[in-house]
């Protein structure tokens, strides 16, 4: 895989929104969906993440890819910011119970299967979320790990869990 | 036959360039507010240090037993913390523009300006530090019998009162030293400092003129 330029090119880049960030939208489009249930909370995390982004630029030292980097920093930044609207007193699935009222919301891609995985993506915990995007996205139980700063040796039974959990709420939804 | 969720998401990216990044209009107002509430942070920081100082440097004094160069100093570091606090609240009065790079263009030019200042500042209390701080150390030796001993072993030795001639040319010598170095010792403090942020500061209005053409 490409490697992302060193911090100190990124610091004389003139746009480091184009060069640092675009290429990697996908990734961060990816995590807000799944942490946001409207396109102004979606937007307002995709900022945010970028923000955050450009913040720590100079802390990434390599030891990873800048994609990871990125994920890191997404996740980062979406588990906080639902943190901080749940202390405002709004509600979020954060629960591993399932809620009561199934959100419908956020049809934010062409593929309506898609958009089903991700309403049912959704329900999950914060934390499970993340483990299963990263799944999706194929990273190793190593990286995942890594990015997650847990253990690799229970990733693949969680996984397996997530996936049954999602069967279940997907179950019919789906062909 | 149902897809597995690994399909689902396969098939759902397969174009990852058809998904639509939002537009980041606010990016760079968001970068400039971040920098200069990280800026007045520190400035504040600093100040808060200085204070501290002069109310610890007192009573450290006081138990070496010289409380007047303790008080002394005190009273310049007040004085300090006196002129930075009322340049950080000149902040206020900065011209914001009609947008974040005017701001922080006119922040540049307002911390030239204080940099300036504070260094010509520095050229008279950085020197008059050192004398307190000559000070202290000679009341100190005073109180251990040190000029008696110098006068016993080098008795042809000038004074001028208690004080020997070549201690004040020492300590002439020091202070005029601290005089013409003073501002170049201000601006590596100053460097060792804010470096970073004030590195950061001159980069982003780089970006963002580069971003305007």
């Amino acid at each position: 895989m490409k490697r992302f330029p060193a911090a100190k090119t990124i610091q004389v880049s003139t746009d480091f929104y184009q060069i640092s960030v675009l290429p990697f939208s996908a990734i961060i489009i990816k995590i807000c969906r799944a942490y946001t249930n409207s396109q102004e909370d979606f937007e307002d995390y995709y900022q945010e993440v970028c923000l955050q982004i450009w913040r720590s630029r100079d802390n990434f030292r390599e030891q990873c890819e800048w994609s990871t980097w990125v994920y890191r920093i997404s996740l980062n930044v979406c588990l906080t910011l639902l943190k901080r609207k749940k202390s405002d007193g709004k509600t979020y699935f954060t629960s591993d119970v399932l809620p009561d009222v199934v959100i419908t919301e956020n049809k934010a891609f062409e593929d309506e299967s898609l958009n089903l995985l991700y309403i049912a993506i959704r329900q999950l915990s914060e934390v499970d979320r993340a483990l299963i995007l990263l799944y999706l996205e194929e990273k190793s139980y190593q990286e995942i790990a890594g990015i997650l700063n847990t253990s690799a040796n229970n990733i693949g039974v969680r996984v397996s869990r997530i996936k049954e959990r999602l069967k279940k709420i997907l179950h019919g939804k789906i062909n | 036959m149902e897809k597995s969720i690994e399909a689902i998401w396969k098939e759902g990216f397969l174009n990852e360039k058809s998904l639509v990044a939002p537009k980041i209009n606010d990016l760079y107002n968001q970068k400039s507010m971040h920098l200069v509430d990280k800026m007045i942070r520190m400035f504040r920081a600093n100040l808060t240090v200085i204070i501290i100082t002069a109310i610890v440097f007192p009573v450290i004094h006081y138990f070496l037993d010289v409380l007047w160069q303790g008080m002394a100093a005190s009273v310049l570091l007040l004085l300090t913390a006196w002129y930075n606090k009322r340049q950080i609240d000149s902040i206020k009065t900065l011209d914001q523009g009609t947008t974040s790079l005017d701001y922080l263009k006119s922040l540049d030019r307002w911390l030239k300006e204080v940099l300036l200042k504070s260094e010509k500042i520095a050229r008279f209390s950085y020197p008059l530090y050192i004398l307190i701080a000559i000070s202290t150390i000679w009341s100190a030796w005073e109180k251990q019998g040190l000029t008696l001993k110098i006068h016993q072993k080098f008795p042809n030795l000038i004074a001028i009162g208690d004080l020997q001639v070549f201690a004040i040319i020492i300590a002439g010598a020091t202070v005029l030293l601290m005089f013409l170095f003073a501002a170049k010792i201000y601006k590596w403090e100053v460097r060792l400092m804010y470096g970073r942020v004030f590195g950061k500061l001159a980069e982003t209005i780089t970006e963002m003129e580069n971003l305007k053409h």
